[in-house]
């Protein structure tokens, strides 16, 4: 083999494709980078068989060839190289690397033994293009509610499921729930896709890409973003139902300028420190005003009041203010809807507009 | 018929790639379908799925033809473990479940698989006797009534005396009682190594994994001294689970007043609920274990020779069951049965680790070390109180360990009438059913005695 790539279109594809590279899997190749003469371009791929991630970039390909080498020390290498022209070529199982001023040598392995990259037929696939700024803030909006707990495997993934002939995200983790709209849809899809496959997604999403194509058929998704390609197995299960759970309305409500909700939030999360976060919000609706209040016994305890506009009846209900923070950080715009009913039904933050695309749901704590 | 089939080419593929390749990608295939012309199999997932249809399809295909099946086609497809939900809208659930519960999703129970419970280990098969019966007991009031009766359980008790058996006893009997129970046992090891993980790679789950548990069992826990971060963590699970009245148990090869470097805080916690030491089993105990295991694999031996080994083999069960297993193991391959003669040629073996010869001068010499003292003060007329109880014990020793008359312990240490030798070990005798402390000490003399 032997091509010659610019430093930027290979460093940037190595970074993206060495951190999919697993080092701890049981083959000791999955720590290596595959990288193949494709007609006029390189491929550059990795996997971890969770997630396989490809980049072809474009090259002059003077012979065709292919070979794979240790994924973190290529990366490192091409990262600390000056921009401009790189010549690889391989002799053998050696990979000669040439730069402007330097070249080196990496021992490589054949790539006999890399791993076939899983190929979805885009003709038995479900399609969708999304753009990637819509893309982007859908998935970071319900990434947060997704579980870590592995005994739960199912949670650990973000649902994406065709309702009502709208394409739907949802995650939920037990104890708070996300759930956003993103585009009309017209054929069948459900899928549970990683957490991890979704921030690495997110992570090679570059700026200058527009739209994001996502393929899903029963056992896999792949995104393809420009240049790159990522695939993915899906999470095998069932997820929950949990439309049901969401109220349809709430006894009280009120509506107020989220970043004014955060400031005062975050003022009261100091004092919430030692109950795990706990803070209690009390809604007056004759005077339209909201307290929160949080009280720590060796520190102290905090009392805020802000105006609202409020409907409903006067409540309180109790919530761990790490998850209003985390709620009013994935919600946009400038005014926010919350509502509530009594101390033990879940809370609803959304955007204050009609029919809003995004519901944050968070269970109230016990107090 | 298809699945020995399967074995078959498992079989040769096995030899010829290599281990990790054969584990990654081989492991949970199956076949699934063998009409004449074509063969289904399933693998686990999309990566197995193509690397299959590339790489090893000729193989598999040539391995088949070897073996009578010649199929024109070999299909590959990805088994899921359940059938894929439907997009149907019906709500097949009727009871809202919003108010019952204060999560959103009702948390799957774990099943056993991974709680790291054996199931061998149960109270049925544990043999009880005086050392242990006040543990024994207090495990099945635990496990009768987790969170509520004694929490934290504190077993502790020197190495091979049944302490992972009666913790792991209960963990099963929970289980059994009320499947729907979350039981996690792991030795305090993997507790430090999931921490140290989770810092590591900041990965997430941790306490997750630690704090949905009902029941949590903690194996060895003395391996946590010194290991300060740890055991902040450690004390917050502990915390959590405690405050929700979960149960917790706790084994350990010391008392938490004795272990080195444990946080005051752990420790006082850790003598908060019941904590109780499970002594050396005594001869009738010892006699007892080793006609249960002897009848649990179902061979035959005289009472003599279960009498000689008992014995023979004091201070460990496992070392006792170890010297039945050998024993039980060479008189099978001999075709005879077990005897005193051939235990005798055995236990050499296994004695010959333990120091043959106890004196009683190092009884004196190591008595008086242990409680800083000098072998010639343990044997001089002063009658002070620090000096008297070591005296006492040794004289004790003295006559459990080695049988010597009163008489002669008596002239040992330097006295002249062997009334005080018969006094010191009678009183000696009912201090260590009564007094904790004194207990302990004899214990842990013993232990320095055989080392």
């Amino acid at each position: 083999m032997e091509v010659t790539v610019t430093q930027e279109n290979l460093s940037f594809a190595l970074s993206n494709a060495s951190r999919v590279a697993s080092s701890k899997a049981g083959l000791p190749i999955l720590s290596n980078i595959l990288l193949r003469t494709d007609g006029s371009r390189l491929l550059v791929a990795a996997t971890n068989l969770e997630v396989a991630s490809s980049h072809k970039i474009g090259a002059k390909v003077i012979k065709p060839g292919s070979l794979t080498v240790p994924a973190k020390l290529l990366s490192d290498f091409l990262q600390n190289l000056p921009k401009g022209q790189i010549t690889l070529t391989t002799n053998g199982a050696k990979l000669h690397i040439k730069a402007d001023t330097s070249s080196s040598t990496i021992n490589g392995v054949d790539d006999e033994e890399f791993p076939e990259l899983p190929v979805i037929d885009d003709k038995k696939a479900v399609s969708y293009s999304i753009a990637s700024d819509d893309f982007k803030q859908s998935v970071a909006q319900t990434v947060i509610a997704a579980s870590s707990d592995s005994t739960r495997p199912i949670l650990t993934g973000v649902y994406w499921h065709s309702f009502e002939n709208n394409l739907y995200l949802a995650a939920t983790d037990g104890y708070r729930l996300t759930e956003r709209r993103i585009v009309d849809t017209a054929s069948d899809v459900i899928a549970v896709i990683p957490t991890t496959t979704l921030q690495e997604v997110i992570r090679t999403l570059r700026d200058d890409t527009s739209e994001v194509e996502i393929l899903f058929d029963e056992t896999q998704v792949t995104f393809r973003l420009a240049e790159v390609e990522i695939t993915s197995r899906l999470i095998d299960g069932n997820f929950p139902d949990y439309r049901q759970l969401i109220p349809a309305t709430s006894d009280s409500s009120f509506t107020i300028n989220r970043s004014e909700l955060m400031r005062t939030i975050k003022i009261a999360s100091l004092f919430a420190r030692e109950s795990g976060g706990g803070i209690t919000l009390t809604l007056d609706t004759d005077a339209a005003k909201l307290t929160i209040h949080s009280i720590a016994s060796e520190v102290g305890e905090n009392s805020s009041e802000v105006n609202v506009t409020s409907t409903g009846v006067s409540a309180s209900v109790s919530l761990n203010s790490r998850y209003l923070i985390d709620a009013l950080n994935a919600v946009t715009s400038n005014e926010v809807n919350f509502g509530f009913s009594g101390k033990l039904a879940p809370c609803v933050l959304t955007e204050a507009v009609k029919d809003p695309v995004y519901k944050h749901i968070i269970m109230p704590l016990k107090s | 018929m298809s699945q020995s089939l399967w074995q078959s080419v498992l079989g040769e593929i096995e030899v010829s790639v290599s281990h990790a390749t054969f584990m990654t990608w081989f492991k949970n295939t199956e076949l699934l379908e063998n009409t004449n012309d074509s063969v289904t199999i399933a693998v686990p997932n999309i990566f197995a799925q193509r690397q299959f249809e590339v790489k090893f399809n000729d193989q598999i295909k040539s391995i088949l033809e070897k073996n009578g099946v010649t199929p024109s086609s070999i299909n590959y497809i990805v088994k899921t473990n359940q059938k894929r939900q439907s997009t149907s809208r019906e709500t097949t659930r009727s009871a809202p479940i919003t108010s019952a519960a204060d999560r959103l999703v009702a948390p799957i129970k774990t099943k056993v698989i991974t709680n790291g419970l054996n199931p061998r280990y149960t109270f049925k098969n544990f043999i009880v006797g005086s050392s242990n019966d006040l543990a024994y007991s207090a495990c099945q009031a635990v496990a009768k009534n987790p969170g509520s009766k004694y929490n934290p359980l504190f077993l502790y008790g020197g190495v091979g005396l049944g302490k992972t058996h009666l913790i792991q006893a209960v963990g099963n009997e929970i289980t059994t009682r009320d499947p729907d129970t979350t039981v996690l046992y792991i030795s305090s090891e993997t507790f430090v190594n999931d921490f140290l993980e989770s810092i590591r790679f900041k990965k997430k789950g941790f306490a997750d994994k630690y704090r949905n548990v009902d029941v949590l069992i903690v194996d060895d826990m003395q391996f946590i001294a010194g290991k300060e971060k740890t055991q902040e963590e450690f004390f917050h699970t502990f915390n959590a689970l405690h405050q929700t009245n979960k149960q917790i148990i706790i084994s350990s090869d010391k008392p938490p007043r004795n272990i080195p470097t444990l946080t005051e805080r752990l420790r006082s916690r850790f003598e908060w609920g019941m904590s109780i030491d499970i002594q050396m089993p005594d001869f009738e105990t010892r006699c007892a274990i080793l006609e249960a295991k002897a009848a649990a694999s179902s061979a035959e031996i005289d009472r003599a020779t279960v009498e000689y080994l008992a014995n023979s083999i004091k201070t460990n069960i496992r070392e006792l069951e170890g010297a039945l297993n050998q024993l039980l193991a060479y008189s099978e391959m001999r075709g005879v049965p077990a005897d005193i003669a051939m235990a005798e040629g055995l236990i050499g073996n296994v004695r010959r680790t333990r120091p043959q010869h106890l004196t009683s001068k190092q009884i004196i010499d190591r008595t008086a070390k242990h409680f800083q003292l000098t072998s010639a003060e343990i044997c001089s007329a002063k009658r002070d109180k620090h000096i008297v109880t070591p005296r006492q014990i040794a004289m004790y020793l003295l006559r459990s360990e080695l049988h010597l008359s009163f008489p002669k312990i008596a002239q040992e240490l330097g006295r002249k009438d062997h009334t005080t030798a018969i006094h010191s070990v009678e009183k000696i005798e009912k201090a260590v059913k009564l007094d904790v402390l004194i207990r302990e000490q004899v214990a842990e003399l013993r232990e320095k005695l055989y080392v």
